[in-house]
C-alpha cells in the first residue's frame, strides 16, 4: 500500500468559512453597533466565541493535509499528530445530522494510538472511506474497544470488524 | 461536535428572525389597531375629542408609522430589552411581563420536570410489568390523560376542591403575596399553589410519554440480544439499563423540544380557568386587543424557548446516539 495525500475539498472549506463568518458577524455586529442588554450580551458573546472557534478550526483544517500510509495516519499541519495503526487504542465513528429525521448528515472518525493525541476527520475529507477501512482493520488487529454506535456506523459503511460484533 | 453545534446555532438565528417577522405582521393583519377599541368606547360615551385622542394615542404608540418601521424599531429594541409600549396600560412591555414571565418559566419548568419524572418511572414500570395490574393502571391513567382536555380537568379540580375540600385552587400564590417583593414566604406559597396547575397541564404530556416509552421499551425488550443476555444469566437490572433503556430513551430525549411549545400553548386556557398570573391570560388579552408589541414579545419568547428546547434535545440526542440511520447516506 502506498501513501495517500488527503485534504478537505475546497467547496467544504468555503462553506464552513461562510458559516463561521456569518455566525461571527451576526453575533458580533449587535455587540459592536448597539447598546445591548447585559444578559443578551452574554448570550451573543457565547455565540461569538463559538463561531470564532469554528472559524479557527476551519482555518486549521485548511492548513492540514492527512497522509494515510500503511503504518500510520499523519495529520500534517498546525498542531499535527500521528496515529500508528499497530498501536491503535481508540476508534470512534459518530454520525451527526442537523435534520430532525437525521438524514443528510456527516460522519466523524476519531482515532488515536497509545500515548498520542486524537486525529478527528469528517466524512467530507477525500479518501475518508479508506481511512475508516484502515482504522477498522487496525482495531481488529489491536482489539481496540468499539462502542455499539461505532459498530453500527461501520456496518452502514459496509465494514465489519471481526470479533467486535454484537451478540 | 463543534461543527454540529455551530450549524445548529446558525440555523437558529434566521429562524428566530423569520418567526419574529411572521408573528409581528400576522398580529397586525386584522383591520383596525389597539386604539380602535379604546376610541369606540370614548365615542360611545359621546366624547367630542375622541378622534383627536385617537390621533394622540396613535402617535404615542407609533401606530402612524408604517408596519415595517414599527417592526424594525421593535426588533432593534429587543437587544436593549425594550419591547416598546403596551397599548393596554401605556406602560413598557418589559415592565409588564417581567414577573409573569418568571412565574411562567417556573411553572413550565416544573411541568416539564413532572412530565419527565412521572412518565419515566411509570413507563419503565409498565413495560417491565406488561399485562400485570400495574401496567393496566398505568395504561388507564395514560388513556384518561390523553382523552381529557386540560381545561376540563382544571374545572373538575376547581369544583372538587371547592365543594368537597373547601379549597381555593385558583391563583399561583396567596393573595397577601401578590405584588409583594420576593420573599421565602412567597416562594413557599408559589410552590404550594404550583401542584395543581402542574398536574393539570402536565397530564396529557405525561400520558403520551408513558405510552411512547412503554412501547419503545417493549420493542427493545423483545429483541434477541436481550433474550440472549437473559439466557446467559445477566442480572435483570443490568440487562434493562445497559442497552434496552438507552435505546428506548432516544425518542424520549427527542421530545424535549416539542414538549415546550405543547406545554406553553396548553397552559394558556388552563391559566385562564385557574386564574394563574402567567403570560397565558395576558397573551390572550393582547391578541384580542391587537396589542402587537405585547403579543409579539410573548410569542417571540415562546419561539426562543422552543428553538432552545430543540437545540438541547438535538445535542442530547447527538451525544446519546451518534448512529447513522440505516438507509441514509454516510458520505457527503
Amino acid at each position: 500500500m502506498t501513501s495517500a495525500d488527503l485534504r478537505y475539498p475546497q467547496q467544504t472549506l468555503v462553506a464552513d468559512y461562510l458559516r463561521a463568518t456569518a455566525g461571527v458577524v451576526l453575533c458580533g455586529a449587535p455587540l459592536l453597533l448597539l447598546d445591548v442588554n447585559r444578559w443578551l450580551a452574554a448570550l451573543l458573546l457565547a455565540g461569538f466565541a463559538l463561531f470564532a472557534l469554528f472559524l479557527v478550526r476551519t482555518a486549521l483544517r485548511h492548513r492540514t493535509r492527512f497522509v494515510l500510509g500503511p503504518d500510520t495516519l499523519c495529520a500534517d499541519g498546525p498542531g499535527g499528530t500521528l496515529v500508528e495503526w499497530n498501536r491503535l487504542d481508540r476508534l470512534k465513528l459518530s454520525y451527526f445530522s442537523t435534520k430532525r429525521d437525521r438524514s443528510d448528515g456527516w460522519m466523524q472518525l476519531s482515532v488515536g494510538s497509545t500515548g498520542g493525541r486524537l486525529i478527528k476527520v469528517d466524512s467530507s475529507l477525500e479518501g475518508f472511506h479508506d481511512i475508516v477501512e484502515r482504522a477498522a482493520r487496525a482495531a481488529e488487529a489491536t482489539g481496540a474497544p468499539l462502542s455499539d454506535a461505532t459498530r453500527a456506523n461501520l456496518r452502514s459503511m459496509g465494514i465489519v470488524v471481526v470479533g467486535q460484533e454484537e451478540l | 461536535m463543534l461543527q454540529f453545534i455551530a450549524r445548529r446555532v446558525l440555523l437558529m438565528i434566521p429562524t428566530l428572525f423569520v418567526i419574529s417577522a411572521l408573528v409581528y405582521f400576522i398580529i397586525d393583519l386584522p383591520p383596525g389597531d389597539c386604539v380602535t377599541s379604546q376610541i369606540e368606547e370614548l365615542l360611545a360615551r359621546g366624547d367630542p375629542d375622541a378622534h383627536q385622542r385617537a390621533d394622540e394615542l396613535r402617535e404615542l404608540y407609533g401606530l402612524n408609522h408604517p408596519l415595517w418601521q414599527r417592526y424594525l424599531e421593535w426588533v432593534g429594541g429587543i437587544f436593549r430589552w425594550d419591547f416598546g409600549l403596551s397599548c393596554q396600560d401605556t406602560v413598557p412591555v418589559a415592565d409588564l411581563i417581567s414577573e409573569r414571565m418568571m412565574l411562567t418559566i417556573v411553572m413550565e419548568t416544573s411541568t416539564i420536570a413532572f412530565i419527565w419524572i412521572v412518565s419515566f418511572v411509570i413507563g419503565v414500570y409498565a413495560a417491565t410489568h406488561q399485562y400485570k395490574w400495574g401496567d393496566y393502571v398505568a395504561s388507564f391513567i395514560g388513556f384518561i390523560g390523553l382523552s381529557i382536555p386540560n381545561f376540563l380537568l382544571a374545572l373538575v379540580l376547581l369544583y372538587v376542591g371547592k365543594v368537597y375540600f373547601g379549597l381555593s385552587i385558583g391563583g399561583l400564590m396567596d393573595p397577601e403575596y401578590i405584588d409583594q417583593p420576593l420573599s421565602w414566604g412567597k416562594v413557599v406559597s408559589v410552590l404550594e399553589h404550583l401542584i395543581i396547575p402542574v398536574i393539570v397541564i402536565g397530564m396529557s404530556g405525561t400520558a403520551g410519554m408513558i405510552r411512547r416509552l412503554r412501547a419503545n421499551l417493549l420493542d427493545e425488550l423483545q429483541k434477541q440480544y436481550v433474550v440472549t443476555g437473559r439466557a446467559k444469566g445477566l442480572p435483570p437490572m443490568k440487562l434493562l439499563v445497559k442497552y434496552p433503556l438507552r435505546h428506548a430513551i432516544n425518542p424520549f430525549v427527542a421530545d424535549i423540544g416539542g414538549l415546550l411549545p405543547d406545554v406553553i400553548s396548553g397552559s394558556v386556557i388552563v391559566s385562564v380557568v385557574l386564574s394563574l398570573p402567567t403570560t397565558g391570560p395576558m397573551l390572550l388579552s393582547a391578541l384580542k386587543t391587537q396589542d402587537v408589541n405585547l403579543a409579539a414579545t410573548f410569542l417571540l419568547f415562546v419561539a426562543v424557548l422552543t428553538v432552545i428546547g430543540m437545540l438541547i434535545s438535538d445535542l442530547a440526542l447527538a451525544a446519546l446516539d451518534p448512529r447513522i440511520r440505516f438507509g441514509a447516506t454516510s458520505e457527503k
